[in-house]
């Protein structure tokens, strides 16, 4: 092998063996769907535990009693209404923070949190009534043990969220967020739809299997 | 965040750009661990800890926002550049072809089918030449290796064991049958791929270490049949087959892989302006 | 490219001056890939020596009957801890921590996706495992003296619960495990995303090094895995402390639930340990037998296929259970499907072997130790997916001798074979090829003087779990040389430390490429400076060093 074919080799191997373009896939974004894949595993685990002991229980109060749609609370219909339709307004306001309004950002990104408060307000009411009118507690049989833990957790995940919504509101008032952020706070509304997502496989296996 | 950030200009003449060391994770950590202890021990250790983890979540906050904090690490002395080592590189052919898979050259699976196939039926000679010699009966060693499936079988006496039994033959010519064309096409597969010596692995190698396993086994997979077996004539056996099996395979003609044929020669396409087998690599 | 001057970069960059503080925050504070992984790896070694403390407790008492070294309460913590150690406390930050040193290395980048999340998920491990280790001096057993977890390290329910297991030591079991998991899940989300978006430009997928793909889909397994075991243990914690009823038998809840959870966590998880051993030895056998590592593709459909049908089987664990034969068919055939891709992979580097000019240096000897006590193990793992041979041996010794020829055989072999391997490039020195070999014979000839007697003290009805035994059985013999094996995995651990001690502060220098190698991470200083690449390589093949070494002849036209 001469000096020259050593030479020529590199540059005639980046002619013949084009690099591979590269994607643009977004850090950020790719591990908040990793978290959600594996937060999907964890509630999978928690609603499949659910499922099983679907009327295994001996004694009352039983899910037919106080959960049924028709029977009780139509406020969880009204409730979830309020939590699913939060995500059109956080779509919304990524939207107007994409394009660089700010004080628009702003206000769609109150109305989530808004919204997103009336459903915790909405489920600590329900859970009220279930505790102190029908006598459900997570001791009392397995439905209470695994409605509390399944909505339980789901709301534990619904009060993170506002609380990271609430950090980004109070520094878009302070001036802090830009355009530049899209990213950040898109990776965010991820998070938001997931955690409607779920609540769409909580309410259904809860309060339409459960009480059937 | 972009991804360009991920692979700052390597041109920068001061150093890299890389995230800035912080103990706030540490903090945050230590938090969560406390919170988790108080549970266990005391309850004030869980304040302790939440006040903890909050300091390094907002720490940990002011890291990332609004922008990464990021410090400069300045150049060191480069890696050495990369030669090849003083040796020269073995090729194992020659050519063209040095990047070829070993062996380059295998027998037909047929050899290692017809191989099988004529093994088993000498092999089963020598057994029932076996049987004959030792307890006068055209069967017995049939009637053994019927055994292995049938239930029941292998607690019969020599003398019931020398009678015929219709089944047995059923199933130990389809045991016969079955496990020849299966040890054969194993033999066609891998003699080829023994550097030397090959009859030796076919005929005493293999043999004898079946054989070594079955003896070894046999009393704890079926105590019964092992009283019954003769070894001597056991081994012989294996021995013919393998011998056999083993000649007919290497007497074979080799073929080439297919490995530089193209995808359409594979696939059995012919057509004018495709190259010949084995003519072009890829 | 400007040189800056400046003394060359040590693996503890020590300033004289700088005071043991300074130093110390060096470490606590740093978020670089490769301190974290050193960290990780010094961390799951400490850890090793304590479990290895533990089993030898064990092995001392069980070397003839009715031996009195520990009693019955001990013994069943020791073997507890000893099971919880070695899988949380050892395999997974071993394998972390060297696939946080490497991945980014060899995908030519500059450190993970998230470095910050990266020493949180670290100092997660870190203090879970303390916190477990806590429970020594802090949870109140049933005599009010401090005990630790003794509920097995698969804690089976109803045992766990507040009624059978009083005082804290199962609260520590979930909270220190539960701990670390969290760090594993968020470094497993690192790797995956740093796998994905950071390879340098030329990188596709298919011309990734093994080993990231290896540790690509291990990462997506704990991504899966881990959150249900959270589930449950949450669940198991909502039982003890708030009275729910999930795994409370009394209370109408469910045992065969928490076996069915965890098991579903944990046969994925033992996947998770042994998918970096094959990892790391299809790094090190091609490199040792010089020859490119033969069917890369089917490598790679492999290690998704075991990845896939890992998460079907979990039911073998469960046989002896009771459950209906279908269930018990079914989860027979899945398990037995998970040897065709194992077997692939076994077949594969076998025939990268084949032809090759081996090279028998340490690296190569315990990888070769893996391959053949890996293949033991896989055997009697396909033996025991056979039901009714499973029925005979289940929760005998012999499934200890299995999972120990896949774990101990396999996993912690090739960690010796990676750490032989890779430390030269971590520390710049390299290890003594002489104590090196004393090292491995020494463990070869005591692993299997220690676990192979356990199939057959197994096969002859030795439950597992049991502090003593009687004379009259027979087991005897084969536990006294299960002991004996203990005393030569002492010594080669001995030589192992001594060796590493020496390599730290006498070795040889290695320079940047001491196997003639081909992998990115070769392609830079040992140790690499804290950018990893003054300039971020570009990649034609799988073999990018091989490239430059061999212009002539490069790899990219035959791929
Ligand atoms: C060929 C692949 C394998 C098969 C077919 C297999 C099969 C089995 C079966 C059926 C059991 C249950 C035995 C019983 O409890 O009655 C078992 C236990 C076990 N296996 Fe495997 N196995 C395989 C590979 C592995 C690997 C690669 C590992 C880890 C690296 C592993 C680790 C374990 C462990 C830790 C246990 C015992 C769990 C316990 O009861 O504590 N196995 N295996
Ligand atoms: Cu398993």
């Amino acid at each position: 092998m001469t000096q020259a074919t050593a030479k020529s080799m590199p540059s005639a191997s980046t002619m013949e063996a084009p690099v591979a373009p590269r994607r643009n896939l977004n850090r950020g974004k790719l591990g908040m769907a990793c978290l959600i894949c594996s937060e999907i595993t964890f509630f999978g685990t928690l609603l499949a535990t659910y499922l099983f002991y679907i009327g295994r229980d001996i004694s009352g109060p039983y899910p037919q009693d106080v959960l049924d749609i028709s029977v009780a609370p139509m406020k969880v219909v009204f409730n979830s209404i309020f939590l699913l339709t939060s995500s059109i307004w956080i779509v919304l306001a990524v939207k107007a923070l994409r394009k660089g309004r700010i004080k628009t950002f702003a206000c769609w990104w109150l109305l989530t949190i808004l919204f997103g408060v009336e459903f915790l307000v909405g489920t600590g009411m329900e859970w009220y009534g279930l505790i102190v009118d029908d006598g459900l507690t997570i001791r009392t049989n397995l439905f209470g043990s695994g409605f509390y833990t399944v909505v339980g957790f789901h709301a534990g995940h619904v009060c993170c969220g506002l609380i990271l919504l609430t950090i980004i509101f109070i520094l878009t008032l302070c001036g802090y967020m830009h355009k530049r952020h899209t990213h950040k706070v898109d990776m965010l509304s991820w998070y938001w739809h997931f955690v409607d997502g779920i609540w769409i496989a909580v309410f259904t296996i809860v309060y339409i299997l459960g009480t059937a | 965040m972009t991804t360009d950030e991920l692979h700052p200009r390597p041109s920068e003449p001061q150093g890299i750009e890389l995230p800035a060391p912080s103990s706030s994770p540490f903090t945050c950590a230590f938090g969560v661990t406390l919170i988790a202890a108080g549970l266990v021990t005391q309850w004030i250790v869980t304040i302790i800890g939440a006040m903890i983890m909050l300091i390094g979540a907002i720490g940990w906050f002011k890291e990332v926002h609004p922008d990464d904090r990021e410090e400069t690490i300045p150049f060191e002395e480069g890696p050495a550049a990369i030669t090849a080592r003083n040796q020269k590189v073995l090729r194992l052919m020659q050519g063209t072809r040095h990047r070829q898979r070993v062996p380059a050259e295998i027998h037909p699976y047929s050899a290692g089918l017809w191989g099988g196939i004529i093994a088993g039926i000498v092999m089963a000679v020598v057994a029932t030449i076996g049987s004959l010699i030792e307890h006068g009966s055209l069967w017995y060693a049939c009637n053994l290796l019927s055994a292995t499936i049938l239930i029941g079988v292998e607690s019969q006496t020599a003398e019931q064991l020398a009678q015929f039994n219709s089944t047995s033959l059923i199933v130990a010519i389809t045991i016969q049958v079955v496990m020849s064309i299966f040890i054969g096409l194993i033999y066609g597969a891998v003699l080829p791929m023994i550097p030397r010596f090959q009859l030796l692995f076919a005929a005493a190698f293999v043999p004898l270490l079946w054989t070594g396993l079955t003896w070894a086994t046999i009393s704890v997979i079926n105590p019964t049949l092992q009283a019954n077996i003769d070894w001597l004539w056991f081994i012989g056996a294996q021995i013919t087959f393998g011998l056999v099996a083993g000649w007919w395979i290497i007497h074979t003609e080799k073929i080439d892989t297919m490995q530089n044929w193209s995808y359409l020669e594979r696939t059995g396409m012919e057509s004018p302006g495709i190259p010949s087998q084995g003519g072009e690599e890829s | 490219m400007t040189i800056l001057e400046k003394p060359k970069q040590t693996l503890h960059t020590k300033d004289p001056n700088a005071s043991f503080l300074s130093y110390m925050h060096q470490w606590i504070a740093t978020s670089d890939h490769k301190k974290l992984g050193v960290m990780y790896v010094t961390t799951g070694l400490l850890f090793f020596l304590i479990g290895g403390l533990e089993a030898a407790m064990m092995r001392w008492q069980l070397a003839w009957s009715g031996m009195d070294v520990v009693g019955p309460e001990e013994f069943n913590r020791l073997f507890t801890m000893h099971g919880t150690t070695m899988v949380f406390l050892v395999g997974m930050p071993i394998l972390l921590g060297v696939a946080n040193y490497l991945v980014p290395l060899m995908i030519g980048a500059r450190d993970l996706a998230f470095p910050r999340l990266n020493a949180f998920g670290f100092w997660l491990f870190f203090f879970g495992g303390l916190l477990l280790y806590f429970s020594y001096f802090g949870a109140q057993g049933l005599y009010g003296m401090g005990s630790a977890p003794d509920v097995g390290w698969f804690a089976y329910a109803p045992l766990t619960e507040r009624t059978f297991s009083r005082g804290h030591s199962t609260d520590y079991w979930i909270l220190g495990i539960g701990i670390s998991g969290f760090g594993s899940i968020a470094t497993g989300i690192n790797l995956i995303t740093t796998i994905l978006t950071m390879r340098c430009p030329g990188m596709s997928l298919m011309k990734m090094p093994l080993f990231v793909w290896l540790m690509f889909i291990d990462a997506i397994l704990i991504m899966i895995a881990m959150p249900p075991l959270t589930a449950a243990q949450i669940m198991l914690l909502f039982d003890r402390w708030l009275g729910a009823h999930f795994f409370d038998t009394q209370g109408g809840g469910s045992a065969v639930l928490w076996q069915n959870l965890f098991w579903f966590f944990g046969h994925p998880e033992v996947y998770i340990l042994i998918l970096p051993a094959f990892a790391y030895v299809s790094e090190i056998i091609p490199v040792f037998s010089r020859k490119v590592i033969f069917g890369y593709p089917l490598m790679v459909a492999a290690t998704i296929a075991i990845g896939f049908i890992s998460l079907g089987v979990w039911v073998h664990h469960m046989f002896a259970l009771g459950l209906s034969p279908m269930v018990n068919a079914i989860f027979m055939g899945s398990t037995m499907l998970i040897a065709v891709p194992t077997g692939i992979k076994m077949f594969n580097w076998i025939a990268t072997l084949y032809g090759g000019r081996i090279r028998f240096q340490t690296p190569m000897l315990f990888s070769l130790g893996f391959l053949t006590q890996f293949l033991l193990g896989g055997l009697t793992g396909i033996m025991l997916a056979v039901v009714p041979f499973d029925w005979q041996v289940s929760d005998s010794y012999f499934v200890v001798g299995h999972f120990h020829y896949v774990l101990f055989g396999g996993l912690v072999f090739s960690i010796f074979a990676a750490i032989y391997y890779w430390m030269p490039k971590v520390t710049g020195r390299m290890l003594s090829e002489t104590l090196g070999k004393w090292h491995f014979w020494l463990l070869f000839i005591g692993f299997n003087l220690t676990f192979g007697p356990m199939h057959v003290s197994g096969m002859l009805g030795m439950p597992r779990r049991i502090y003593t035994y009687h004379p009259d059985r027979g087991w005897e013999l084969w536990n006294l040389l299960s002991s004996i094996g203990v005393l030569f995995q002492i010594a080669a651990i001995l030589f192992f430390t001594y060796n590493v001690l020496n390599s730290l502060f006498k070795g040889k220098k290695a320079g940047d490429d001491p196997w003639d190698a081909w992998t990115l991470e070769w392609e830079t200083t040992s140790p690499p400076p804290e950018y990893n690449f003054p300039e971020i390589p570009t990649v034609h093949s799988r073999r990018p060093l091989w490239d430059k070494k061999h212009p002539e002849d490069p790899d990219w036209k035959y791929e």
